[in-house]
């Protein structure tokens, strides 16, 4: 093994054994969580399902499909959770318009080695690698609204979202069924 | 030549370190809950015992609409981010895995490790027990704005 072979190897190695810090030069906003930190990065949009299968559609799935972030410092794929939104709303939407392109994220790591947290993401800005403009991760509740236009009531998507509302309708809101439902229900709000 | 074992030994550390080898994939059989991936590991509403099950239901529904990575917490603690489902790779939102929010299922399928994360192709959902985690016994609904206030 030659020399230069043997340092990259090595590096590869120390790279893998330890966690590196991104939190150089990101102005992510803190949550507050348990186990995060602040992450900027350069990465490619990627999805997983084609990384780890072969099984790569046009346009990764063309929304269908979670995305994941493959990031140029260390090849790790980072898998964002969360988008930057308070709304029980995911980053796979946010990322879609830069599928396959490189891009720069803006965010919070997770990691928590109890529960098994690594790698794990939320994305509060991504731009287009040399891009001058951040754009907000913010783009799912408007994805939402314009696919359901019909969505009726009042209050944030998921009090009206067709689908979680058959849901608990079916199931009820402990997914038990109505009747463990109407019984909780009478206590709970006592 | 008399370095060789340690030249070994470093490349066969490389090699596992590698994002190549990481997309080896086993066959599996694994049970565990469909949970919400983003409030179990922020820990953003509670502990982890208060985010799964009939408490974090009607929470787990919004998120797997949202669009949140749905996993497999396996009886062995660990979790599984579950990519497909038979045929159905709408893992962003999609109707199969809305579906077994907080489901305890037993899913066979290939299992990938990658950078820290498991991802789970299910080829088959072989037993769902439903919702059997009656969180809500201990911890009511997690979180508490989750059923709105009657009249609302």
């Amino acid at each position: 093994m030659s020399a230069p072979s043997l340092a990259l190897a090595l590096s590869l190695l120390a790279g893998a054994a330890v966690a590196q810090d991104f939190s150089e030069g990101s102005d992510a906003r803190e949550w507050g969580l348990y186990g995060e930190s602040k992450a900027f990065f350069a990465a490619t949009v990627v999805d997983p399902l084609c990384e780890l299968t072969g099984d790569c559609p046009d346009n990764c799935g063309d929304g269908a499909r979670q995305l994941a972030l493959l990031r140029e410092a260390d090849g790790v794929m980072v898998l964002p959770l969360k988008n930057g939104q308070p709304a029980f709303t995911g980053g796979a939407n946010e990322l879609l318009p830069f599928c396959g392109q490189a891009v720069e994220v803006d965010g919070l790591l997770i990691t928590d080695a109890e529960l098994g947290a690594q790698n794990v993401y939320l994305v509060q800005t991504i731009r287009a690698e040399g891009a001058s403009e951040w754009i907000k991760a913010n783009r799912w509740t408007k994805d939402w609204a314009a696919a359901n236009p019909d969505a009726a009531g009042q209050g944030p998507w998921f009090r009206r979202d067709p689908r979680i509302a058959a849901e608990i309708a079916r199931e009820g809101w402990l997914g038990l069924g109505p009747e463990e439902d109407a019984a909780f229900l009478k206590e709970w709000f006592q | 030549m008399r370095h060789f074992p340690t030249l070994a030994a470093g490349l066969a550390l490389i090699g596992a370190a590698l994002p190549a080898a990481a997309q080896e994939a086993e066959r599996i059989q694994v049970t565990g809950e469909a949970i919400d991936t983003w409030c179990y590991f922020s820990g953003v509403m509670g502990g982890p015992e208060a985010v799964v099950g009939s408490s974090h239901h009607t929470c787990a529904l919004w998120c797997s609409a949202g669009g949140i990575p749905v996993g497999l917490l396996g009886e062995d603690g660990q979790v599984y981010m579950v990519l497909k489902i038979g045929d159905d790779a709408t893992s962003n939102g999609g109707d199969t895995q809305l579906s077994i929010a907080s489901h305890t299922i037993t899913a066979d399928g290939m299992l990938y490790k990658r950078d820290g994360i498991n991802y789970l192709v299910v080829a088959e959902v072989v037993a769902d027990q439903d919702i059997i985690n009656r969180t809500h016994e201990d911890f009511g609904v997690v979180p508490g704005f989750a059923i709105p206030e009657p009249g609302q």
